[in-house]
């Protein structure tokens, strides 16, 4: 994994004297992009089946935990202003506030998983599974989908971690382009979420 | 077979014009068979799925039991089977080009050796499961309809519902892509590689639906997924095709013969 941070380092120098008006590296917006375009899809398929079964699609919601899923943005979005002002104290090269920054945003980061584990096993355990109807298939596999971006999120601000504190101990500015890709991707993470918890848990 | 043969031979040509060599003492002639093998390969599939049987698109998992038998004792159905028998092995080749290639990004051989495994796992419940299945019903018009009906649902989600084995495959693949420093492929095409094999996951839901978008005729476990999936195959062969041509002869893995090696 090691070689991916240096593949993607390198990569992103390149890109930074090619284009410095785009923060992060081409190929993480080219992923970006691709992603929300393919959420996007899904999420008007949703409204398009919602739409015939709605009022299946409104019983089914009763059954979500709405203060979970509205714990589970606030702490996307603190994650996210971590991640937020973590970048900012990486561009002034204050790589010792940036590291901090970044381990606050991985702590939030990680209370998202574990807050859905508690969200989704006792509904599992009192029978309602993807198998209950239409809704709580879009429910389980939506939001299992995003949940595999914020697992990703969460390695991809380890490197990012990784990169600063090396900075940090040989005292040069760390790698920014590197430290925006990531930056952009759990943005990408949380924006995803903001959207998947007004679809399923408050649309009325 | 022919096929494949005849798309190298007309490859190397027009790949080894301005060298002057003839097509067969290509150093790459084994990958350019590799390469060609594979177009023809899909396309026979395509057609022996589509026109052919219309095995493809899925028919309905409702489907009522008359349809079902009328559709396993079909004629064509007993055709098309034949067809993939004899066929099947070519997969294989073309997997094999894909080694050859992540033989050449600096990443461990792990990577390799995972994806030759899990396409071997993905050909056997993707292409050699469904084949039994409904070959069973083709070339043995004696099972009772229940049976038939059961060989038609396993046929059918082994098609489908093994697009989770190939997450694994092209996640390996993805991966090996964004960490090879020696850009056998692009970056680009890591993140597409991506998306493929994380829509790949929808399709375990054919296992649970019957019905709606979740089956495996339905608009995100399949259709959604044959959207992507299309012109992601077509995009891979590009850069593949690419990356042999691009590819420096010395790098070229063939082992050569050893003077006075006499082993036996």
């Amino acid at each position: 994994m090691t070689s991916a941070v240096d593949a993607v380092t390198a990569a992103g120098d390149i890109d930074a004297k090619k284009s410095p008006a785009f923060p992060g590296e081409s190929s993480m917006w080219f992923f970006i992009i691709g992603d929300l375009l393919i959420f996007g899809v899904y999420f008007v398929a949703y409204m398009i089946y919602r739409g015939q079964n709605q009022a299946l699609f409104l019983h089914s919601q009763q059954f979500l935990n709405q203060g979970i899923g509205a714990t589970n943005t606030v702490v996307l979005l603190t994650s996210s202003l971590f991640v937020a002002l973590g970048t900012q104290a990486a561009r002034v090269g204050k790589s010792v506030d940036a590291y901090r920054l970044f381990g606050l945003a991985v702590v939030f980061g990680v209370l998202f998983p574990f807050l859905k584990m508690v969200e989704w096993i006792p509904k599992i355990s009192i029978g309602i599974t993807p198998g209950e109807n239409l809704f709580f298939m879009y429910y389980y596999v939506m939001t299992g989908l995003h949940l595999c971006h914020v697992l990703l999120g969460l390695v991809i601000l380890g490197f990012v971690m990784r990169n600063v504190r090396v900075s940090k101990e040989r005292s040069h500015p760390p790698n920014i382009k590197f430290v925006e890709t990531g930056a952009m991707y759990w943005h990408m993470v949380d924006l995803l979420w903001l959207v998947l918890f007004a679809l399923f848990y408050l649309m009325r | 077979m022919s096929g494949g043969m005849s798309g190298s031979v007309t490859a190397n040509e027009t790949c080894t014009a301005q060298q002057g060599v003839p097509w067969y003492k290509n150093k790459k002639l084994d990958q350019w068979i590799c390469f060609w093998s594979v177009p023809f390969f899909y396309n026979l599939f395509g057609l022996v799925f589509v026109p052919l049987s219309w095995m493809m698109p899925p028919r309905s998992p409702a489907n009522a039991t008359p349809e079902i038998v009328a559709f396993m004792q079909s004629p064509n159905l007993l055709i098309a089977c034949t067809i993939l028998t004899l066929a099947l092995g070519l997969s294989a080749v073309g997997n094999a080009l894909y080694a050859c290639q992540m033989k050449r990004m600096s990443v461990s051989p792990v990577f390799r050796f995972a994806f030759m495994a899990g396409a071997m796992v993905g050909a056997i419940v993707g292409c050699l499961f469904p084949m039994f299945c409904f070959g069973l019903g083709a070339f043995r018009p004696g099972y009772d309809p229940e049976i038939l009906a059961l060989l038609y649902d396993f046929g059918y989600l082994s098609f489908i519902g093994c697009l989770g084995c190939f997450f694994l495959n092209w996640s390996l693949l993805a991966l090996a892509i964004l960490l090879d420093k020696n850009n056998t492929l692009p970056k680009w095409l890591g993140y597409y590689t991506i998306w493929q094999s994380v829509t790949e996951l929808f399709a375990a839901t054919v296992w649970i639906a019957k019905s709606g978008p979740f089956a495996w005729d339905g608009l995100l476990a399949f259709w959604f997924n044959m959207v992507l999936y299309v012109p992601w195959q077509m995009i891979v062969y590009i850069c593949v095709y690419r990356a042999i041509k691009n590819q420096p002869e010395h790098e070229l893995a063939n082992a050569q013969p050893v003077p006075r090696a006499a082993y036996a």
